[in-house]
């Protein structure tokens, strides 16, 4: 244990409070009556990976199982890392505050491509060979999961294997694996072997990858009886899943510091640019009663003042009015403020701001993702303009004077009027704020719009698509920038070069592990950091391994076309991508999951249709 | 639960093992929520954003322990000691300990000083030299930038052993001397690394010589 080392360097550290562990709900066991020690890795910072829910569901599952023991891993800043190596202290447990190196499973969660290099920076700081091959013993077993694992293949030579969807069941089946393979005293290949027989276990060395002389894939072999399709694991009984009663509670403060309850997964809108729309259906909800209950249990035992109702778009809830009506009752006693992120802008009612703003008066986020109904409805975004004045008009005269406006640019078939088109409508946006008689008084509007480059995601219809070049996207940011000719909006844009290595490393196959090699050789972590990304050292990795970025970025590929991960199933088809694909292309909607369905497959899995309809 | 003040009322705790790394700020924080989870009946302020009011007599430095520390709060309704010195544990996490409740005696204004412990590794012989010497000068930040300031002055040793120390400085609302600048002037001054040091502040002393309570 290293608690005497680190009280030797924690004050040298900024906010040593993130590198102990011993925050209150923190779970510590006895090592001598745990069977197996689960290392649960963020590939970021404290602060960040702190936020996260899918760990403190999965933290809390394991270690509900008392003979299991899950602890808490983060990717320390230089400040911390430049001392660790200094006074030999490995990765550590925040629990224990003992190297992860003798666990047995050590589990990244993967939500963010950029987030990669992160893991090769941890598996070395814990003292482990970076690449899977070269570690021979059967534990640690090192695995990846969360929504980036639907193309593990960049990291596919990094990690033992990966989990694809939902963790709460197939994550102890897993342990309960590898806890018998480690009393039979088997290899860590003939572990691998039987867990890929696991629903929801790919384990990416039991396939043979073979290439075009053009560089696209010829083929994906399953060898050792794996499944010729990893089906993704999701949980039917959403209402009864698995969910903490309690939050650990950091000392300094994380950026969402607050109880988080999700209520509801999936979602119904099918927004043709969004992977987390496709990945996590089909669309579940929890009861009101259910999301009464989590809500109680973790204000009360965390003590925290304020509870966000999470999803991908909780407005969608069937009893949304319901469920606010029930927790105002329990939050107003409680003083505690319910929070709502994600709304969308065609639900926004009158009612909804009021509740809102008895919380607090914080500005509106509205997302219409693109600035003419023709692209819209080319992207999908189910939104009209009358949408998009009426939810500002309910919010001016609520007293707002800011919204927040979320964009994207170079999605597909876009043009220079699609660009112009965003200038428009928020001039329209200030032209409505101040025709209304009953506006904030002595006020004026301020828009903040937020522009976002396009980045084509797998298991999207636009996986076939290519991001535009950069000089395209330039082009595109500096066109906007010339239309907008009042000081009423700012406008932020992304940076091309962080928008550029996300989108080849979303996209890519399994020969990108050699350049996320040398690019962490030359340096290169924390990349979702703007002070510590270093872009010229990724595209010189690039360069040595003779790859091009292009080819993963601007090329439209083929529906014919084996995309790296084909081989996962995430229970829609390819069809389904391909038709709402040319649906796009002709700019025509398809109506949301409860409207009518689309047909995409997941109700095979479900075994009905997911709603009942007309 | 009406929201009027029945007593005031000074909470002892100590702050030890992996809690010595909450800033002060953070430790604010960490008994506002520790007392909501608690539901002990204090007294909340009532503005538009009403939250339970306390008040630290005297922060800790960041790395330093602490085994008499104290916060003042205003509670509603009447509860015993026992109760309410047990509902709070409850509600802490382990290294932070509540040790004893009772209506203030002094004011925090009064506090002159506070004697620490220090435990460490280093040459004994550097040690007593430096301890020895007539001045011992180092940099203080405060409020208007970087001062001067002769340790020694303010220094007053009880006990002095082989990588032990026990010792007081002037601590308060008017002037406070944070306990580890000794060590960090030692390690400048000699050139030598201190290892594995810890520092306890064991008690609080007010102006005329009584513990603080």
């Amino acid at each position: 244990m290293y608690k005497d080392k680190l009280d030797r360097i924690l004050l040298k550290v900024q906010k040593p409070s993130r590198y102990i562990g011993g925050e209150l709900n923190s779970v510590e066991k006895d090592r001598e009556k745990v069977s197996m020690r689960f290392a649960f890795c963020f590939p970021d910072t404290y602060d960040i990976g702190m936020s996260h829910l899918g760990m403190k569901i999965l933290y809390s599952l394991i270690n509900e199982v008392p003979e299991y023991w899950c602890e808490r891993v983060f990717m320390p800043l230089p400040d911390m890392e430049e001392q660790m190596r200094k006074h030999d202290i490995l990765l550590y447990g925040l629990e224990s505050l003992e190297p992860i190196r003798d666990f047995d499973f050590i589990g990244f969660t993967l939500q963010y491509e950029l987030s990669f290099s992160n893991i090769l920076a941890m598996l070395d700081l814990a003292g482990l060979p970076v690449w899977a091959k070269d570690r021979k013993a059967l534990t640690p077993i090192v695995c990846a999961g969360g929504p980036c694992v639907c193309n593990a293949e960049p990291i596919a030579d990094f990690v033992d294997l990966c989990i694809l969807g939902e963790g709460e069941e197939v994550e102890l089946e897993l342990m309960r694996l590898l806890e018998q393979c480690k009393a039979e005293g088997v290899t860590k290949h003939e572990f691998l072997v039987r867990a890929a027989q696991i629903e929801g276990i790919y384990v990416p060395s039991l396939y043979e990858i073979e290439y075009n002389p053009d560089n696209t894939i010829k083929s994906i072999t399953p060898t050792e009886g794996a499944p010729y399709k990893v089906r993704k694991r999701i949980i039917k009984d959403f209402d009864k899943v698995f969910y903490p009663d309690t939050f650990v509670v950091p000392f300094s403060e994380i950026v969402h510091d607050r109880a988080v309850v999700e209520v509801l997964r999936g979602c119904i809108r099918g927004c043709r640019f969004c992977q987390a729309g496709y990945l996590y259906r089909p669309f579940r909800e929890k009861q009101v009663e259910t999301i009464e209950k989590e809500t109680i249990s973790l204000c009360e035992t965390t003590g925290y003042d304020e509870v966000s109702l999470t999803s991908l778009s909780t407005s969608d809830h069937s009893e949304i009015e319901r469920m606010l009506a029930t927790l105002a009752n329990y939050s107003d006693a409680a003083r505690v403020n319910l929070s709502l992120p994600s709304l969308r802008i065609d639900s926004f009612s009158k009612e909804l701001v009021d509740r809102i703003k008895s919380v607090r008066k914080s500005g509106l986020t509205f997302a219409p993702e693109a600035g003419t109904q023709r692209l819209r409805d080319v992207i999908n975004k189910n939104i009209t303009e009358e949408n998009v004045m009426n939810s500002c008009k309910i919010a001016f005269e609520g007293g707002y004077t800011s919204v927040k406006l979320y964009f994207m640019l170079g999605l597909p078939t876009e043009t220079v009027e699609d660009i112009e088109g965003i200038a428009e409508l928020c001039q329209r946006i200030i032209d409505l704020y101040y025709s209304l008689e009953n506006r904030p008084k002595g006020k004026g509007i301020k828009i903040a719009v937020s522009l976002s480059t396009f980045i084509p995601k797998p298991f999207t219809p636009f996986q076939f698509e290519p991001q535009p070049e950069e000089s395209v996207i330039r082009e595109r940011q500096k066109h906007l920038m010339e239309v907008i000719n009042t000081k009423k909006v700012t406008v932020s844009r992304s940076h091309f070069d962080v928008t550029h290595l996300e989108a080849a490393l979303a996209r890519g196959d399994r020969r990108l592990s050699a350049v996320i090699y040398a690019a962490w050789r030359k340096g290169c972590k924390l990349d979702g950091w703007t002070e510590y990304y270093k872009y010229d050292k990724w595209m010189e990795a690039f360069k040595e391994c003779g790859i091009d970025p292009a080819f993963y970025v601007n090329r439209p590929r083929s529906y014919d076309e084996i995309m790296p991960w084909d081989h996962m199933d995430i229970l829609l088809t390819k069809e389904f991508l391909i038709r709402e694909n040319m649906q796009a292309h002709e700019a025509q909607r398809t109506p949301n999951c409860r409207e009518a369905c689309a047909g995409c497959g997941v109700n095979r899995c479900v075994g009905r249709p997911c709603f009942r309809y007309g | 639960m009406a929201n009027t003040v029945t007593k005031n009322i000074r909470v002892f705790f100590s702050k030890t093992g992996r809690a010595i790394y909450i800033s002060h700020l953070d430790l604010y924080r960490l008994f506002q929520r520790s007392i909501k989870r608690s539901k002990l009946p204090v007294w909340e302020t009532e503005g538009f954003n009403p939250h339970v009011y306390i008040t630290f007599a005297l922060p800790l430095a960041l790395g330093t322990a602490g085994l008499c520390e104290s916060l003042d709060m205003k509670l509603t309704e009447d509860i015993s000691r026992e109760e309410l010195i047990s509902r709070f544990n409850d509600a802490l996490p382990r290294d932070i300990r509540v040790t004893d409740a009772a209506e203030p005696v002094y004011k925090p204004t009064e506090i002159s000083m506070s004697e620490y412990e220090a435990n460490f590794e280093c040459d004994g012989a550097k040690f007593a030299e430096f301890l020895a010497s007539e001045h011992i000068v180092t940099e203080k930040k405060t409020k208007r930038g970087i001062t001067e300031l002769d340790l020694k002055q303010h220094l007053t040793v009880l006990e002095q052993g082989e990588g032990y120390l026990r010792f007081t400085f002037p601590s308060g609302t008017e002037f406070n001397i944070n306990a580890g600048l000794l060590f960090d002037a030692f390690e400048k001054q000699a050139g030598e690394e201190i290892y594995s040091l810890r520092i306890t502040r064991t008690a609080i002393k007010c102006r005329n010589g009584e513990i603080f309570r």
